[in-house]
């Protein structure tokens, strides 16, 4: 049985980076990805309600504070120390999203026959799984999700493609994703879904998806011989 | 209503930025150059985070559809309204149908127009600037093109009063806060980087300025870092050995090393800095850093002293 996040001590290296930001890595310690980054969520929570920040980034096991220029000093680090030294993964804001999901993508077969199973097999693989969404970045409402089985991993296309599809999810690497908006990109396509996952003209949540929320893909129209 | 005739180069509707969304992914977009911003709102009256139009490099033309006032700021891109020559660092009245022309850069790169009233744009996510990337802000979320008519929002019209300013040298000795990741890069690669000079590169953009050295060989590397947050300041190493100054439309994480963090104080100077132009830096710490954008506020503060006494 692993570790139990609740117990584990995370110790981060604090560092200022200039006069309105600190940066909190938690990359060094031990634990793996999913472990500590229930930790830097729970550690967002906790500081957003304790300091003024203008943003508040949570990235790969770090986390970065922006305040209003000039407010960092001794007495301000030594209170974001005792908050982090005295948080463990525990409770942090989430939700659940189900995407309703065509596994109708263009790279599909070329995905399946690389790794040697059946289009069923892959669709079965990829939606069984439940992703967390580690951090957005690359483009608004951008998600790197965690969880993507070690069978699929996939190497990204030796040609990136210049359009990539607004809704298309993919595989690349050790990671799948969906485009909130169309550019360019070299992961495969494996399905395309409707949902809005970015929406400009909404001021309080633009976005879908918050770090550490879940997300599952849901197949639909697998019987539908346009959608397959 | 203005109309542009030649859009130039890239000419975009600018404010502040936008924040508070970073942890989606939303970049800051935003003036490269805030003070000139400010300055140029101050003198015509406007709140100094009035959106403004941002011009890279000169060769546009604008067309007044109506009597406003306008201030000029950052670079000079050789102005004329008509035939006559107009100076940067000075307010001044358009009559309806006067057309507004810039040549190229004499000096500088940048330039700001603020038009009494501010540009009327709808706001996304708080802030009117243009996020060229993800395109939305500003005007249809995209640069201008020739053809495209923009809306001034009504404001209280009261007596002219002629108005210059002092504007802020420009500077190419950068100041940034120590690396992050010295440890990691180790001191050789650190004290060569910040020993050398570096020539700007003409790829730069408003995502980030590149830079070229001699000794990029020397600052190659292999390292690959889990992904951190980034923001217009941070200076990234590729592993190629070519600096790039992140600036406003930068993506919100990445996964390079840093060099160090250019002090607020001194990251608007990238807006004047052109391609070829010989960019040099300094560690410095946090009271200096302090100390510089406190001499910055109080630039600002004078001068809006100024300014109001004598409305």
């Amino acid at each position: 049985m692993s570790k139990n996040v609740s117990t584990m001590k995370i110790k981060p290296l604090i560092s200022i980076v200039n006069n309105n930001t600190v940066l909190i890595d938690a990359t060094n310690n031990a634990g793996n990805t999913l472990q500590i980054q229930k930790y830097i969520w729970t550690l967002a929570d906790k500081l957003k309600r304790n300091f003024e920040c203008i943003d508040l980034v949570p990235a790969m096991n770090t986390l970065t504070l922006y305040f209003d220029a000039l407010i960092i000093d001794d007495e301000c680090i030594n209170a974001i120390s005792y908050i982090c030294n005295n948080t463990t993964a525990g409770n942090f804001t989430s939700r659940k999203h189900i995407i309703e999901t065509h596994y109708n993508g263009e790279d599909i077969d070329t995905v399946a026959k690389y790794h040697n199973m059946s289009v069923e097999t892959l669709i079965k693989v990829h939606s069984n799984a439940i992703y967390h969404v580690l951090f957005l970045g690359f483009q608004p409402g951008f998600a790197y999700l965690h969880g993507l089985c070690p069978s699929i991993h996939t190497p990204r296309r030796s040609e990136p493609r210049l359009k990539v599809p607004k809704g298309a999810i993919a595989i690349g690497a050790t990671q799948t994703g969906i485009y909130p908006a169309d550019s360019p990109g070299g992961w495969h396509i494996i399905a395309h879904t409707t949902s809005s996952l970015f929406d400009i003209t909404n001021d309080a949540r633009p976005c879908l998806f918050e770090p550490g929320d879940t997300i599952q893909f849901k197949p639909i129209g697998l019987n539908d011989k346009e959608q397959l | 209503m203005i109309e542009i005739i030649k859009p130039g180069i890239l000419l975009t509707v600018q404010d502040a930025g936008r924040n508070g969304y970073r942890h989606l992914g939303v970049s800051k977009a935003g003036c490269l150059d805030p003070i000139a911003q400010k300055v140029a709102n101050k003198l015509i009256g406007n709140n100094e985070n009035a959106a403004v139009l941002e011009l890279s490099y000169g060769l546009a033309q604008i067309k007044f559809h109506a009597q406003t006032v306008i201030a000029l700021t950052g670079a000079d891109l050789g102005a004329k309204l008509d035939s006559s020559p107009i100076y940067h660092g000075w307010n001044y009245e358009i009559n309806k149908g006067q057309t507004l022309t810039f040549a190229s850069s004499k000096n500088g790169l940048t330039a700001y127009i603020a038009i009494q009233g501010g540009l009327c744009v709808q706001p996304v996510m708080g802030s009117a600037a243009t996020d060229l990337t993800a395109n939305f802000g500003g005007f249809k979320g995209r640069s201008l093109n020739a053809g495209d008519k923009l809306l001034i929002n009504n404001t209280q019209h009261s007596e002219f009063i002629k108005m210059g300013a002092v504007l802020l040298n420009s500077r190419n000795h950068i100041r940034l806060h120590p690396s992050i990741h010295h440890k990691i890069l180790g001191d050789e690669l650190i004290n060569q980087f910040i020993d050398s000079t570096y020539t700007m590169s003409e790829h730069s953009n408003r995502m980030g300025a590149r830079l070229s050295t001699d000794v990029e060989g020397r600052l190659a590397h292999k390292h690959s870092l889990k992904s951190l947050a980034v923001a217009p300041g941070s200076i990234q190493l590729p592993p190629n050995g070519k600096p790039i100054i992140l600036l406003n439309d930068c993506q919100t994480t990445g996964g390079y090393p840093l060099l160090g963090t250019v002090i607020a104080a001194d990251i608007h100077y990238f807006a004047q800095i052109k391609p070829s132009d010989t960019i040099s830096f300094e560690y410095v710490d946090l009271n200096q850093s302090k100390q510089a954008l406190l001499e910055q506020r109080a630039y600002l503060a004078k001068l809006t002293y100024a300014i109001n006494n004598k409305n």
